[in-house]
């Protein structure tokens, strides 16, 4: 029996008494193409069954040991705690300096301006890993001659654990890439939204924040919800400096029984599942933002 | 009518680069008036109204708004302080509407009153309520934006700019972004809002309205005012050949 949200009288084989045979024939069609996009929907969920069962397939086939998978799994949840952790933490501060990058952008004011270009071009133009190198051991040089000078608190800012570092590192990098894409959100909002909260009284400031902010954020959001769906996984990159999450810990293990393929499976795995969980609550919100603009 | 004016508009000139759209514009609009602006696009007749709440920035001359004084190419914080007081004083209608999309009609209606003036919530919801209530939307108090139709988005935006409270009504265009069975409910607001005695400057191609209403009509060609009259003696005896082209062109148009 397929399942379908139309009123019984509409369901396929019920439609006895239908009210007009116009009537009928349209929910006959509507019927029709539900249970069209079910089968379909089956179909394809089928393939993806077929895609996972050969992938494991061909693993038992080269003595894979599902059974180290079972009894490791636990260190790479320990793992994602640490990465969603810095991702959480990087995705809330880049929000910011993207706000505040894009609000810059847009300005008139050429100091503003020149920094926000200045950011956006340095941080996107330079491989993320070699930012976390020059923040993580770059710095500390900087703050060992700062201590030197006699400038012990300032010096001490520049040498950084690792986290906080990796956290730094993804902050600055996806806030450059995000101001682009807030500044493309605060753009897209029509002049006339501007203009009409500008002669009700309103002030710069709080146009932005009562008018424009609210209708480009529904805009931003979906982009900041691939972006941090990206940053779980290039968070793995702070496993360079020792930082306790998925990838370090997958490394570790994989290392020392030997056991990459079981491991680096697992990693793998655990990110896929993060970014399923991601792309469930990015649904939500977006539906959720949608709300006042159904007709 | 020897009462002061509620806008005094004094030899207006505005330059976009090196067109010169606004030429030596004088214009004053007495309390209760109704002044309907007519003329070609591109006469000038929106930038002038836009120049009376510094929507768009008068290049020389100066404008006066309640007796607040404002000189065209001020800046600094005195020039921004006198803008926002003529902008607390003068409600503005779009062609677009610009309602803000993501607030309910009421929230649309409130939100100046209470960020802007201060006012608190519940006196500014019952303000809106009335002015929702005179234009005839008070039901669709909780509805979003994109749920109404033109003509009632357009209604929702003269009620948001009547609960500000301001001392004249700018109209830019009100109706031209309507669909032609639209425009009477807006227009019948309008007139009631003549009828009660508002202060209104016009922008309009509706001429039925503008000989209707109108307490003046004021002619613009080539960004000057060309004939300010009576509207039966603008309609009945045009002086000037342009103002004569204007009336002949609506009529054959059946507009």
């Amino acid at each position: 029996m397929v399942t379908n949200s139309l009123p019984e009288k509409n369901a396929p084989g019920a439609s006895l008494k239908p009210d007009s045979p116009e009537q009928s024939m349209g929910a006959a069609l509507v019927a029709l193409q539900q249970r069209q996009r079910y089968i379909h929907s089956v179909k394809v969920t089928i393939v993806w069954l077929v895609l996972v069962a050969v992938l494991i397939g061909g693993l038992l086939l080269i003595r894979f040991q599902p059974s180290y998978m079972l009894e490791h799994y636990n260190i790479i949840l320990q793992g994602a705690g640490a990465t969603l952790g810095v991702s959480l933490a990087s995705i809330a501060i880049a929000t910011v300096l993207a706000l505040f990058g894009s609000v810059a952008r847009l300005s008139s004011s050429a100091i503003a301006q020149g920094i926000s270009g200045f950011y956006v071009s340095v941080l996107r133009g330079t491989p993320l890993l070699i930012q976390i190198f020059i923040i993580y051991l770059g710095l500390p040089q900087i703050g060992t001659q700062l201590i030197r000078f006699g400038y012990p608190e300032v010096g001490r800012l520049f040498i950084m654990d690792a986290i906080p570092a990796g956290i730094l590192a993804l902050s600055l990098n996806y806030g450059a890439y995000m101001t682009e894409i807030f500044r493309a959100g605060l753009q897209s909002i029509g002049y006339g939204q501007r203009e009409a909260a500008i002669a009700l009284g309103m002030t710069p400031w709080q146009v932005l924040r009562r008018i424009i902010l609210p209708q480009a954020i529904r805009i931003i959001i979906p982009d900041v919800g691939n972006q941090f769906i990206a940053m779980q996984k290039d968070s793995a990159l702070v496993s360079v400096m020792g930082v306790w999450e998925i990838t370090y810990l997958a490394t570790r293990y994989a290392k020392k029984d030997s056991k990459y393929m079981e491991m680096f499976i697992l990693a793998a795995a655990a990110y896929w599942i993060l970014t399923i969980v991601s792309s469930w609550f990015q649904n939500r919100i977006e539906k959720r933002m949608s709300r006042a603009y159904e007709r | 009518m020897n009462a002061e004016p509620i806008v005094r508009i004094s030899n207006l000139h505005k330059w976009f680069g090196m067109l010169h759209v606004l030429r030596d514009i004088s214009l004053s609009v007495q309390p209760r008036e109704v002044v309907c602006i007519i003329g070609r696009s591109g006469s000038g007749k929106s930038t002038m109204l836009r120049c009376i709440n510094f929507l768009e920035e008068p290049s020389d001359g100066e404008i006066e708004i309640y007796g607040l004084k404002i000189p065209a190419g001020g800046k600094g914080k005195e020039h921004n302080r006198l803008v926002h007081e003529a902008r607390l004083m003068t409600g503005m209608v779009f062609q677009e509407f610009n309602l803000f999309p993501h607030k309910t009609v009421l929230e649309n209606v409130i939100e100046a009153p209470i960020i802007v003036k201060g006012m608190s919530r519940p006196n500014a919801i019952q303000l809106a309520e009335e002015k929702l209530d005179s234009v005839g939307l008070l039901f669709k108090k909780d509805e979003y934006p994109v749920r109404l139709s033109g003509g009632q988005k357009q209604r929702v935006a003269i009620a948001r700019a009547l609960t500000m409270e301001p001392k004249v009504m700018l109209f830019d265009e009100p109706t031209s972004a309507l669909d032609p069975e639209l425009i009477g409910e807006v227009l019948n607001v309008m007139k009631k809002l003549a009828k009660d005695g508002t202060t209104m400057l016009v922008v309009t191609h509706e001429m039925g309205f503008a000989r209707e209403v109108a307490d003046r009509v004021v002619v613009m060609a080539d960004g000057e005012i060309v004939e300010a009259e009576k509207p039966e003696e603008l309609f009945s005896h045009p002086k000037d050949p342009r103002t004569q082209a204007l009336i002949d062109r609506y009529r054959t148009g059946g507009g």
